[in-house]
């Protein structure tokens, strides 16, 4: 009978024994010897190859072999010829990777490891970022492993890397050393300029010096994490500088030229160049990170929320920040940002509007309808709605508890603080599908298979601490993050997929909120149980619009019902066009998010623009359901021919009527074309069902 | 934020109808149980409740706009709409109008277009006390 070997490639071969006869021979002749047909006879009858034996099994019975029969020193030559030939496959696979990067229709695409939202070309800046990703994949998990074991032993560690390999679950930015994301406070700065994160600029003293140190501090702040880095008091420090300049009542004499140069340039004026300086150097692709340019996020405020946040901040001359100024800055940038949307694709900032709800809707009328008026005119932006003020969204993926209120002179505002410094995910639907294939309580197994994932977060924390006590994260040190209020992330995936494979409808029944509430209850139990003074957790269903679509690759390729090509973000059915809008608001709602204590964001995609009133409705139904966090997605049109860019979704240019046209879309939370997206995230973007306006009265 | 019904069995038949699937008997039978189950499940959300067709009965339309209103609380009110194709105005309407706030008539004409044109034939009338205002061109959308 013939025996077939699987190649390297994953290619079968018939196997003949010549190819091992020549390897041993030239492994003799290595150390000056030479192998005669009796010798290399007793040596070969070690060896086993039975159907299916890969090329490197056999070449470990090789080893063994020489081993066996005394040769060691024609072993070790062995073993270093196969080394040799490892480094030759790993140059030859990264000049592959190269060379397939170079070819790919955009950088997301080309990118294999771990495709980055915010870079928009590839070129050789882009590529030089590519090249090392694996490496740091190997370091961060041979980090990690190394203290797995030396905190809770070989055997959990092995599972550890047992379960990653087989896509039960996913550490999430495994390609970046520094940990995940932050909402920052900006006092340290205020007050001491960037000395102490490493740079060398004082404190800003004026608008100038503000704008430009605000620039610098957040590329340095970018540099030091690999996920978002989200600044909610941009705007309260902006509007200090500008009243210092202009005086409290700024707001009110606008119009006034303040400008004695040729420019004449009025209060209002100075300001959208401002807002022009900031936006326009945080969307650069940043020459530091590989031509990225920096994940950077800001917050608005309600009175409320203001009060809530701010009622005890000084700054360093005492004054207290005022709303009146403030709100009246918050509605200008808000309305710049749009306007300047229509000349150029801005990403940055991602903005969340946080709003405090009472009765079934918005609590500050003023806030409510000026949110739904930057609806109807096209915005796009994220909203928060929060019953309580003592939560807050900050970054696109985090919610946090505001545990202290306080103020303090050296670290501002406390409530603002928050991170996840680092992401674990499970993927639900297979855990699920196994644990019912095997016969184990589905509950139990996911319980068992969180609890470890818990165990490495914990490691994971260890390692991070470790960096800060020799000094390697200054941002903690410097207090511009605090590390007691960062959270370990247990992220899911697959969730609406495993409840279609238990049989669920994905609809607003009893039975799907059960599903929903008692799987995520058994995760927050074990944020709750593993909770220290030093360590919390919390639970995110994360925008895996890139995870989402490996995770259902790799659970087809291995036979599991798998019934789309990308795992949903949201707790419905992205492509149902069964469910209307506020099906969804509704399966986003107080139950099923209950137990989700970080982000979950309902990106309600929408064919057309809505009216104010419409809008001031929908902020309605999200209160009175309690989905707390949510943005409206129309794709905008942008012309490929004249450059036009419009916010509607339109199949031909308005401006010049080329059909040449591509949209701008949000996926986890950033705007941009659709055409840069990886394939992945364009299979998602696809999918997506933009809920006609029904053809009703305006109301 | 209105929750529209297609009424099935339209007699109508306009040329280029874009749902032609409605001049069928197709659907389930309105019953006081569905209509009542579907304002239920969305009252407090939605704020009005529109009829789309009914030409073949439109006295029924108007039992079903007079249950809607019965339905409405004072804490959630709903309002009731009435899409006909028929070529009439609130004045020479087939049924009273009374219980509606909006009605649209007039049929759909391919080369007018739907209420989104500018062109269009189609009109829609909001009620202010006891008459109509025809809001048609609240659908002709500006840019943003």
């Amino acid at each position: 009978m013939e025996t077939y070997i699987i190649k390297r490639d994953g290619k079968k071969e018939l196997f003949t024994i010549d190819k091992i006869k020549n390897a041993i021979s030239k492994a003799f002749l290595a150390v000056g010897a030479f192998a005669t047909e009796e010798t290399l006879g007793c040596i070969l009858s070690h060896l086993r190859v039975h159907n299916g034996a890969t090329v490197e099994e056999i070449q470990n019975q090789v080893e063994v072999a020489l081993m066996a029969e005394g040769y060691y020193q024609v072993a070790k030559a062995f073993i270093l010829y196969r080394q040799g030939h490892t480094e030759d496959r790993e140059t030859q696979q990264r000049l592959d990777f190269m060379m397939n990067y170079v070819q790919a229709s955009n950088a997301a695409e080309g990118s294999k490891f771990d495709a980055n939202a915010n870079v928009e070309h590839k070129n050789i800046a882009t590529l030089i970022g590519e090249l090392p990703k694996q490496g740091f994949i190997r370091l961060n998990r041979r980090l990690l492993t190394e203290r797995i074991k030396t905190m809770y032993g070989k055997e959990l560690s092995d599972r550890y890397m047992s379960l990653l390999n087989q896509h039960f679950i996913y550490k999430n930015d495994e390609t970046n050393l520094a940990n995940y994301c932050a909402s920052i406070t900006m006092y340290p700065w205020l007050i001491g300029g960037t000395k102490s994160i490493g740079g060398n600029a004082t404190p800003p003293h004026n608008l100038k010096s503000f704008c430009g140190g605000f620039i610098n501090m957040v590329f340095m702040v970018s540099s030091m994490l690999s996920g978002a880095c989200a600044t909610p008091e941009f705007l309260m420090y902006m509007n200090y500088f500008i009243e210092q300049e202009f005086g409290e009542d700024y707001y009110k004499r606008a119009d006034e030229v303040v400008d004695l140069s040729l420019k004449r340039r009025t209060i209002d004026k100075v300001i959208t160049d401002c807002f022009q300086q900031v936006v326009y150097s945080l969307n650069q692709p940043s020459g530091a990170r590989n031509f990225q340019s920096v994940f950077w996020n800001i917050s608005y405020y309600d009175r409320y929320y203001f009060q809530s946040l701010f009622d005890n901040f000084r700054f360093p001359n005492g004054e207290a920040p005022h709303w009146e100024s403030l709100n009246w800055l918050q509605r200008r940038f808000m309305n710049w940002f749009n306007e300047e949307r229509t000349r150029c694709v801005l990403t940055f900032p991602v903005e969340t509007m946080a709003l405090l709800a009472e009765n079934g809707d918005i609590k500050d009328k003023e806030y409510g309808d000026f949110t739904a008026e930057m609806y109807a005119k096209g915005h796009s932006f994220f909203t928060y709605v929060s019953d309580n003020a003592d939560s807050l969204s900050s970054c696109c993926r985090l919610r946090n508890a505001i545990t202290d209120n306080s103020f303090s002179y050296t670290l501002g505002a406390g409530g603002i603080s928050t991170g996840s410094k680092s992401v674990l995910t499970i993927n639900l639907n297979r855990a699920i599908q196994y644990a019912v294939r095997n016969n184990i309580p589905y509950q139990a197994y996911i319980e068992d298979v969180v609890d470890l994932m818990h165990k490495v977060q914990l490691a994971y924390n260890e390692n991070l601490k470790n960096l800060q006590e020799k000094g390697m994260l200054p941002l903690f040190d410097a207090g511009y993050i605090n590390i007691g209020r960062q959270y370990l992330t247990i992220g899911v995936n697959g969730l609406v997929e495993a409840a279609e494979f238990l049989g669920y409808e994905i609809k607003d029944t009893p039975e799907y909120a059960h599903f929903v509430q008692e799987l995520l209850g058994i995760i927050e139990k074990k944020n709750k149980e593993y909770r220290t003074r030093d360590v919390m957790f919390n639970c995110e269903m994360i925008p895996a619009e890139n995870v989402g679509v490996k995770h259902a690759k790799w659970d087809r390729e291995d036979g599991y019902v798998v019934p789309r090509d990308c795992y949903n973000s949201y707790f419905y059915i992205v492509e149902d066009k069964s469910l209307n809008v506020l099906d969804r608001f509704r399966l986003h709602g107080a139950k099923y998010i209950e137990h989700l204590t970080g982000g979950s964001a309902l990106h309600c995609n929408l064919e057309e623009h809505l009216s104010q009133e419409q809008y001031r409705q929908l902020l309605r139904v999200a209160a009175v359901e309690g989905c707390n966090y949510f943005t409206f997605n129309i794709p905008n049109t942008v012309c490929n021919d004249c450059g036009h860019i419009d916010k509607r979704y339109l199949k031909e240019c308005p401006h010049c009527h080329s059909k040449n046209v591509d949209y701008l879309t949000r996926v986890i939370g950033y705007m941009k074309r659709v055409s840069n997206f990886s394939e992945a995230r364009q299979k998602e973007a696809a999918q997506r069902y933009y809920a006609e306006k029904q053809k009703a009265p305006k109301c | 934020m209105t929750l529209a019904l297609n009424l099935s069995g339209c007699p109508c038949h306009c040329p280029g109808c874009h749902s032609q699937h409605l001049w069928e008997d197709i659907g389930e039978p309105l019953t006081n149980e569905l209509l009542g189950g579907l304002v239920e499940r969305y009252q407090g959300l939605i704020t009005c409740v529109c009829f789309m067709g009914g030409d073949a009965a439109p006295e029924e339309v108007l039992r079903w706009a007079q249950s809607v209103k019965q339905l409405a609380t004072t804490s959630s009110p709903l309002r009731t709409a009435w899409y006909s194709g028929r070529p009439t105005t609130p004045e020479t309407a087939p049924i009273s109008l009374a219980v509606f706030d909006y009605v649209k008539f007039g049929p759909y004409i391919e080369e007018l277009g739907g209420l989104k044109s500018e062109k269009t034939n189609q009109r829609l009338y909001k009620r202010v006390g006891e008459t109509w205002e025809d809001i048609t061109s609240s659908f002709w959308r500006k840019n943003l």
